[in-house]
């Protein structure tokens, strides 16, 4: 596949989330959800937009830009913007990672509960077990060694914390 | 690609200040090169239109019969305006006096271009006067009036004709110099001339038929008059017409161009630095971009009509600018300029406008091409190198733009590839040089104290952009060099081309007798003096070839006896001082031999004359065999006695000859002339004094025009040096406010700062001179015709001057740096 036949995958079944949230600094809030629409040509971006970022809590926080929000409002800005492309996968790189442990945990709600909503598949790489233990199946990567045991896992869960 | 969504990213890079700097090179790269040609347009028609008054026209019609009526109906349909004279010599008789004089009849429109200036009393001041004697007039050179007993009032016989003389003529816009106007002036109206008889079958007379009118239709008229110009006729304009002023006007138009097209480079360069500084910051953009599933496609789509937008904006808010400045120049100047700025034309206004968007996208494609190749990875993994274009492809954008526009400029290929294949081959070898000596300073650096440690491995850190800054740097400074030598060099010489007291009479036809008098009474009176050259007038009957085919060659095709005219001939011992042998050898002092000549060299390609063939001179009559023993080069710009032959020592001995000589006369003891016609009657004087007047106040506009010139040029090179140093910003700004937060204090910061800037100005510097000097020497030697020698002073200049500019520019520039508290900084960089 070229970059060009990787970009229309990424578009129409792809969605991210990043540890650093990568929002564009020059857009809005809502222009910053309204992109994947905008690149994919859809009608109603900015309806569609507008009804994801009030989902997320930031309706009255639509016209700021993202240096005006403080990191939990920044990654919660870009969760609607990966469903906004009605991806049927979306990834989250330790979506937690730059945040603290409460506004984590209301992220991480906010990511499952439109996760069940859209109907889509979450893939996330966190360094949290207790996060990872929400997640319905669990593969760890440890210094390159790939396991796939959830038991085994849960059992390596007690060590690493203990 | 999704129009709405350039124009917005478009409009929040504008609102964030990110498009700052990229607009900014952008308007300021359209501003100057548009007040840099429209300026140079209207000079240039300025200078032009003020040296036409040298011809009293723009172009000029010269025969020695009357032309077809047909020239002037063309000229008419043109638009051109058209005046008339001739010129004949004809002797002048008052109640009790005669005199040999050079009479100028005129038409009622002469002048076209230019004034007279008149007086009633000789010798006087005058005023200025836009037209010719009315018929029934005539007007006297000052001269005159005492040498044939006159005053104004009283008549003078010219032919058969009696005409009154009411004015004394101090000045005409095409006196000319030379040997043409032999005799002092007796200016007439075209209507009188045939009531003086003089016009008789056989009577020589020169005809000039004067032309005027817009720069266009003068073109064309020229072009459709030439194949149709009758044997022994030719049309000039001034380059043609007035040597001196010609090629002063020439090499000015030539600084000019070069200036434009060095005001297109920095621009250029300024353009490609704040591009490559504008992508930099949109790498991210694109990578997320990518993530949310944009193809390569879609960001070209959405870069190109950012660029395209922005490009538009830019250039014709630069073009207003342009346009303006050059009004504000011109309204400034105004009361210094000897000359009135004819309105410029809208083609320069044209060429800003190509010009930005040429410079936009060949300097700013190669780092826009790169953004398309972003690996949506780096969202996560900031250390991926950006880009996988073929680079090489990248840049040739911006090498075939800066040729092309370079080329467009000066319409003239060889001075492109001088200036462009110097460029490159000055910064490929400069890049290795910048280099070393970044290598070198970061060895010093080492055994030095703190502050001069942190500066000096600063540079040596960041190699690779701090070469590309030396280079960027050297290069803006080399071309201000370049330009500055140039310059000195071209006024050097025209101020060197009519000394101070440069000879600013001839006095021709002095018998053998007359000789030795004369010189006693030059000396006496302390005139300074040329020596005095024998001159016989001969024309070249035969050249018999060294070649026999050639010569038979030329009997078959029965062409004309080689030169028609006779010349001026002389012999003398030594070899004249501003004249070069350029082929053959010059005889010794005490030559004596078979008659030898040195021909003119111009005179010797014309009649295809080489070394050791043999001309038959006729000479009153009686023939002479002379064998070429040189060919000389002549400096006709000089206004000094100059021959096209020169025969060896006493070669002309048995035939009777007349003597001339040249001297300084200021213009408060003109008088002595009449003492000096008085005495030696049979003598001409010839004046050229207020030819060299006019020639030197031409070329003193030139300068003054080229001083303009290269201010505006020193101002956008400093911008460039600006743009360069903002484009290093980011990462200074970044360095160090990692420093401050370690504890660093502000002198510290602000001295590295200082050192920093100083050695990449010192290095700039001596890049700079390399650069300049062998450039200047290829310029020098190729396009302007001067001579080279090394410029010493160059050597200590180029490095000073770098490092004085680059340390205060760049410490004024980056004050903020230490200013910011580091927070606001890292935070903003990351």
């Amino acid at each position: 596949m070229d970059e060009e036949q990787r970009a229309s995958i990424r578009g129409e079944f792809v969605g991210f989330v990043f540890q650093t949230f990568q929002l564009l600094g020059s857009l809005t809030a809502l222009e910053n959800v309204m992109l994947p629409g905008e690149l994919k040509k859809d009608v109603a971006v900015e309806e569609k937009a507008k009804a994801l970022l009030d989902k997320v809590g930031l309706g009255h926080r639509m016209n700021h830009y993202p240096k005006q929000l403080s990191g939990g409002e920044q990654q919660r800005v870009a969760i609607a913007r990966a469903f906004a492309s009605s991806s049927e996968i979306l990834f989250a790189d330790e979506p937690t990672g730059n945040l603290d442990t409460k506004t984590g945990a209301n992220i991480i709600d906010l990511l499952f509960k439109l996760n069940l909503e859209f109907g889509s598949t979450l893939v996330l790489v966190t360094h949290d077990e207790r996060l990872a233990a929400r997640c319905d199946r669990s593969i760890h990567i440890s210094s390159g060694m790939l396991g796939e045991n959830n038991d085994q896992l849960s059992e390596s869960n007690v060590r690493s914390i203990g | 690609m999704n129009l709405s969504l350039a124009l917005k990213l478009l409009w929040r890079d504008w609102r964030s200040g990110e498009l700052n700097l990229l607009l900014a090179s952008l308007i300021i790269a359209v501003a100057t090169v548009t007040t840099i040609t429209l300026f140079v347009d209207r000079l240039q028609q300025a200078l032009t239109q003020e040296s036409s008054t040298f011809l009293a026209a723009d172009r000029v019609i010269e025969y020695d019969r009357p032309i077809d009526i047909e020239f002037s109906i063309k000229a008419q349909e043109f638009g051109l305006k058209e005046a008339e004279t001739m010129s004949f010599l004809s002797m002048v008789f008052s109640d009790d006096r005669a005199q040999f004089a050079s009479v100028k009849a005129v038409s009622d429109s002469y002048p076209l271009r230019g004034d007279l200036i008149i007086s009633d009393q000789a010798f006087e001041r005058g005023e200025v006067i836009k037209r010719g004697p009315e018929a029934g007039e005539l007007w006297l050179e000052s001269r005159l009036l005492p040498s044939l007993n006159l005053i104004s009032g009283e008549f003078l016989d010219v032919g058969i004709a009696s005409i009154k003389v009411t004015k004394a003529l101090i000045k005409e816009p095409d006196r000319g110099g030379g040997f043409n106007s032999t005799g002092p002036r007796v200016m007439m109206n075209m209507k009188d001339v045939e009531a003086t008889d003089v016009v008789q079958p056989g009577s020589r007379i020169s005809y000039r038929y004067l032309f005027a009118g817009d720069r266009d239709a003068i073109g064309k008229f020229e072009a459709w008059v030439k194949p149709r110009l009758p044997k022994g006729s030719r049309i000039f304009g001034v380059k043609e017409g007035a040597e001196a002023i010609g090629s002063a006007l020439e090499k000015a138009e030539r600084f000019l161009l070069l200036g434009a097209l060095l005001g297109v480079i920095l621009a250029g360069v300024a353009i490609a630095l704040s591009a490559q500084r504008y992508s930099l910051r949109h790498y991210d953009h694109v990578a997320i971009l990518k993530t949310l599933g944009a193809r390569p496609a879609d960001i070209d789509g959405l870069f190109f009509t950012i660029f395209f937008v922005m490009g538009i904006g830019a250039t014709l808010i630069g073009s207003a600018l342009g346009f303006l400045s050059q009004l504000g120049i011109v309204v400034i100047l105004d009361a210094y300029l000897p000359i009135h700025l004819p309105p410029a034309g809208i083609e320069p206004v044209l060429l800003g406008l190509v010009t930005g968007f040429v410079c936009l996208f060949s300097f700013a494609l190669p780092p826009l091409i790169k953004l398309r190749g972003t690996e949506p990875v780096r969202v996560i993994r900031r250390d991926i190198e950006e880009g996988g274009v073929n680079a090489l492809i990248a840049y040739a954008f911006g090498v075939v733009g800066m040729f092309g526009l370079m080329w467009w400029y000066s319409h003239d290929l060889k001075l492109t590839f001088m200036i462009f294949g110097g460029g490159i081959v000055a910064i490929l070898s400069l890049s290795v040089v910048a280099l070393i000596l970044l290598r070198s300073g970061g060895i010093l650096g080492m055994q030095a104290g703190s502050v001069w440690r942190l500066a000096l491995s600063g540079l040596q850190r960041r190699g690779k952009e701090n070469t590309m800054q030396i280079l960027v740097f050297g290069l803006a400074i080399m071309l201000l060099l370049i330009l500055f030598l140039i310059r000195t060099a071209l006024i050097d010489d025209w101020q060197s081309q009519i000394p101070e007291k440069a000879p600013n009479h001839f006095a021709i036809n002095i018998s053998p007798e007359d000789v030795a008098p004369i010189r006693k009474l030059l000396v006496d009176n302390h005139v300074s003096a040329q020596p005095i050259f024998p001159m016989i007038r001969g024309r070249v009957a035969e050249i018999n070839k060294l070649d026999d085919s050639q010569a038979s060659q030329t009997k078959n095709e029965e062409q004309a006896p080689p030169s028609e005219n006779s010349r001026n001939l002389t012999y003398a011992i030594d070899l004249p001082e501003d004249n070069k042998i350029i082929d053959g050898q010059w005889w010794e002092p005490d030559y004596k031999g078979e008659v030898l000549v040195s021909v003119e060299q111009e005179f010797a390609l014309f009649n295809s004359i080489s070394v050791k063939d043999e001309l038959i001179f006729e000479i009153q009559g009686r023939k002479l065999k002379a064998k070429v023993s040189s060919i000389r080069a002549v400096n006709w710009d000089n206004m000094q006695p100059n021959f096209y032959m020169i025969l060896s020592p006493g070669a002309l001995i048995d035939f009777p000859s007349t003597y001339m000589t040249s001297f300084f006369l200021p213009t408060d003891q003109k008088i002595f002339l009449n003492e000096l016609l008085r005495s030696y009657p049979t003598m001409t004087v010839i004046e050229v004094d207020a030819v060299i007047k006019q020639i030197k106040a031409i070329i003193s506009q030139v300068t003054l025009a080229i001083e303009l010139v290269l201010i505006l040029i020193m101002v956008s090179g400093a911008l460039v040096l600006l743009a360069s140093i903002q484009a290093s910003m980011d990462e200074r700004f970044k360095q160090h406010a990692i420093l401050r937060t370690l504890g660093a204090s502000q002198k510290l910061v602000m001295g590295s700062l200082i050192i920093e800037f100083c050695a990449l100005g010192l290095f700039a510097g001596v890049l700079a001179t390399v650069g300049a000097e062998l450039t200047v020497f290829g310029l020098k030697e190729e396009i302007f015709n001067l001579p080279y020698s090394v410029n010493f002073e160059l050597w200590f200049m180029g490095p000073a001057l770098g490092m004085v500019l680059i340390g205060v520019l760049g410490t004024f520039a980056t004050k903020s740096v230490v200013n910011t508290p580091p927070l606001v900084v890292l935070r903003n960089v990351d």
